[in-house]
């Protein structure tokens, strides 16, 4: 079992060192961050004098070992916009993203997973086909359309709810709906099709010829069973959420990680973008690991295999 | 030069008489009883960069004029229609007859934020450490700052230097005059600035959630009486988002409404559209001095400018708000020249370009706009189709498309059309500078006219002002006559009121000819009931 661990975590640190080199590489592969932070009528030695402020003159290599260095100390380096470290930022946005991305979670289950069973309970009927119509629109309906649809009806048609920003929970639902609908599709369809494998497997059949009731056997044999794909996915999804919600967070002016990451990408903020995208596939491959070396523990083939 | 000394005479008399028939007129206002009240929610447009709250650090844009003007204060400054010199900090100011020096006097009782006193250590202080925009140039031409009495304070130039007023003046070009507290900024230090910066303007910062709002007070002690209590500035990136907030009510003030949302406003009897004619559009040809080039020849280029229909795009991409006019250079900078509007003649075009020997039209690689105002080039390239030039749209994201512009010739080749546009403050000589001098910061080698740059080479030498006149309409007229550039038009940045705003045209609101913004800030009010 140490042996498994010490690979995995080998693994995590060489995918992080890959993941550092690559975001490193591309964000400056967009181009000068000091062309966009002068317009036409900066000077020539204003230019120079911002490049060099910021260390931008120096080689790549130079460059890169001081953005590694800056991660081990925790700030992963200054923020040109800002001028804060970047993980002041990221832990000031951070609850703000935790907020939405757990109400979009919340509403992901709350219709995701219900249509999902009912999809899979009653295969081949209206009510599966529903849900397929449900998951359709919500994988192919884009979040951003959604939400501007939704602030034109619910803010200024009904009035209902606020536009934007961050409020009470009235500013939440919005959002956390455009944000949350996609996830909840891909949910009901894992669901379902979790549900339907785990619903044609021997022991349900042996539950329901013991004369379990059907809801008995639903609730309690098959869905345990089929929770655990699930589970996995709402994990992984919940961490894109956090960090990832670059769309919605700017169309509700929601003052998370995602709208960060895009302030970051718009003024080429080359600390921001690679310390956002850091924390971000840091999170990611810690989750990863977790859940590999809980695998592992309960069941010992994995680490034999691997 | 005695012309040129009498001039300048002139004008420093003319500036103090002003002052003195202001005085009253602003003991007047200072003397108003005001209580401020309300609040106003102003809903910007980008994120906030920290940095705009920190003069001292002005990247010589034109956004941080927008946030200088509520939390921070100038000596002298652009404001309303005075282009560079209006007196705010400084009671009087006087620009020596040789132009190698100018001195402020403070006005009386001037205080920053925290309840300090605004001494000339401040502005010594503030001019010395300043290092944003400009920064070279200022340290570059001064001999030193001199602290000439407890209100008074005079800056000495190694030689003499015209262009200082403006370039100290104009808050969206530079920030060296907008005055920081010395012991305070060395205390914190400069990033403690920007996360609580202190300033001596109308409003002071209360409360500010980096890149995302900003919240100020009203700071009773200014010198201008300030209506409005509670000012918040909230970052909106999305226009719909922002223009549901205005129509909600959520916010009473909303910057940039994007073409396709303009008849929205419109249609809206409670809001009000401020269209704000910001910058110029002009057509540029760069690798024109080769003769293989076909814009080498005057007649090509003439024929371009025929075939453009500027009502057009002026009606299409601004709802006819913005404005067609005849230089490429805005006029409401200094010797920014009047010209007429151009003509719009598809024949004669034709019959330029056959005179040319291009009966058959010719082939343009690229028309690229600046990003992305992708729509404008499109109609460039269906606008030329019409004289027989074929061309194809390039859209570049916008950081790419600056270092291109940067890099010179080498990134453009072939046959090329780029359909520039910029908004740059104080002179036009600013304008040149950067967009047509050889090596410029966006013209580098596109077009290297040594004649003119040799004009402005004398322009920017000379401290006679007849001269630097002359000068500054001859090299503008000459690339106008011979269509270096061909201009396009104005374009209007768009904004919108709400309706608790007190405002009965939107020049209430955006006074301040020299932005888009809506400074001054001490100015605007609410309608009684929106209290």
């Amino acid at each position: 079992m140490a042996r498994f661990i010490v690979r995995r975590c080998l693994y995590a640190v060489v995918t992080l060192f890959i993941l550092s080199l690559t975001i490193f590489s591309v964000v400056r592969l967009t181009g000068d961050p000091v062309t966009l932070m002068a317009e036409p009528g900066a000077q020539e030695e204003d230019l120079a004098r911002v490049r060099a402020e910021w260390g931008l003159d120096q080689p790549w290599p130079v460059q890169y070992v001081t953005f590694v260095k800056n991660i081990f100390t925790g700030e992963f380096g200054k923020s040109f916009n800002y001028e804060m470290p970047v993980s002041t930022l990221y832990f000031q946005r951070l609850p703000n993203s935790l907020e939405l991305a757990l109400a979009a979670t919340l509403i992901s289950f709350v219709v995701g997973i219900p249509a999902g069973i009912v999809s899979a309970v009653r295969v081949n009927t209206p009510w599966d086909n529903f849900g397929k119509i449900v998951a359709l629109l919500g994988l192919s309906i884009p979040g951003f359309w959604l939400g501007l649809v939704m602030i034109l009806v619910f803010s200024v048609w009904l009035g209902w709810l606020p536009t934007s920003g961050q409020g009470d929970w009235r500013n939440l639902v919005m959002p956390a709906v455009a944000l949350g609908w996609y996830f909840a599709a891909s949910l009901l369809r894992l669901t379902r099709s979790s549900m339907l494998e785990v619903m044609r497997s021997e022991y349900i059949k042996l539950a329901r010829l013991k004369g379990l009731p059907g809801y008995v056997v639903v609730a309690v044999h098959a869905f345990k069973n089929a929770l655990i794909p699930v589970l996995t996915l709402a994990g992984i999804n919940l961490v894109i959420m956090l960090n990832a919600a670059v769309i919605i967070e700017v169309i509700f002016a929601w003052p998370g990680i995602g709208r960060l990451l895009f302030e970051g990408i718009f003024q080429r903020d080359f600390p921001l973008v690679q310390g956002v995208v850091m924390a971000a596939g840091i999170m990611v491959v810690a989750i990863n690991l977790l859940i590999d070396i809980l695998y592992a523990a309960i069941d010992p083939r994995i680490r034999l295999t691997r | 030069m005695g012309n040129s000394s009498l001039s300048r005479r002139r004008l420093l008399t003319s500036a103090l008489a002003t002052t003195a028939l202001a005085s009253p007129y602003v003991r007047a206002r200072a003397a108003e009883t005001v209580t401020p009240a309300g609040k106003m929610v102003v809903a910007w447009h980008t994120n906030i960069a920290a940095r705009w709250l920190d003069p001292q650090q002005h990247d010589g844009t034109a956004s941080p004029d927008n946030f200088l003007n509520a939390l921070h204060d100038a000596l002298i400054k652009n404001y309303r229609k005075e282009l560079y010199d209006h007196r705010s900090l400084a009671e009087r100011y006087e620009f020596a007859e040789d132009a190698k020096s100018a001195t402020f006097w403070l006005r009386p009782g001037g205080k920053f934020h925290d309840g300090t006193p605004i001494t000339p250590d401040d502005v010594k202080f503030t001019y010395e450490h300043y290092h944003g925009a400009w920064s070279e140039v200022l340290r570059t031409k001064t001999q030193g700052v001199e602290i000439v009495d407890d209100r008074t304070v005079r800056f000495h130039f190694k030689d003499p230097f015209l262009d200082f007023p403006i370039l100290f003046g104009t808050g969206n070009v530079c920030g060296a005059g907008w005055v920081v507290p010395a012991k305070y900024y060395q205390q914190v230090g400069q990033d403690g600035f920007m996360q609580k910066p202190i300033g001596a303007g109308p409003y002071k910062l209360i409360s500010q959630q980096p890149g995302i709002k900003l919240e100020f007070e009203a700071f009773e002690a200014y010198h201008n009486p300030v209506h409005i209590k509670q000012l918040t500035m909230v970052s909106v990136p999305e226009a719909a988002t922002r223009l549901a907030m205005l129509e909600r009510g959520e916010i009473d003030l909303m910057y940039f409404v994007p073409g396709e949302l303009i008849s929205r406003v419109k249609s809206n009897p409670k809001l009000m559209l401020a269209p704000v004619v910001s910058a110029n559009w002009w057509l540029e040809f760069p690798g024109f001095q080769d003769p293989k080039n076909p814009f080498h020849d005057k007649r090509v280029r003439q024929a371009v400018s025929l075939a453009i229909d500027r009502d057009a795009m002026n009606q299409a991409e601004c709802d006819g708000m913005g404005v067609v006019d005849g230089n490429w250079i805005d006029d409401d900078v200094e010797y920014g020249l009047k010209w007429p509007t151009w003509e719009h003649n598809i024949a004669k075009a034709k019959q330029l370009m056959a005179e040319a020997g291009y009966a058959n039209g010719l082939n343009v690689d690229w028309v690229t706009p600046v990003p992305d105002y992708y729509s404008r080039g499109e109609r460039i390239v269906s606008q030329l189709q019409a004289i027989g030039i074929r061309s194809k749209l390039q859209t570049l994201e916008r950081g790419v498309f600056l270092k291109r512009m940067e890099s010179g010739l080498k990134q453009w080749p072939g046959v090329q059309i780029i359909l520039n546009a910029a908004r740059i403050g104080g002179t036009w000589s600013n304008w040149y500078d950067t967009m047509f001098r050889c090596n410029g910061f966006q013209s580098k080698d596109f077009f290297c006219v040594k004649d003119i740059d040799d004009k402005f080479a004398t322009y920017l030498s000379s401290d006679d002002v007849k001269q630097r006149k002359t000068l500054a309409e001859e090299i503008q007229r000459t690339i106008l006559d011979e269509y270096y550039l061909v201009p396009v038009f104005r374009h209007a940045f768009v904004n919108a009121i709400g309706p608790r705003i007190a405002a009965k045209t939107w020049h209430d609101v955006f006074p301040t000819i020299t932005t888009g913004y809506a400074y001054p800030w001490e100015d605007i009010q609410l309608k009684p009931t929106a209290g």
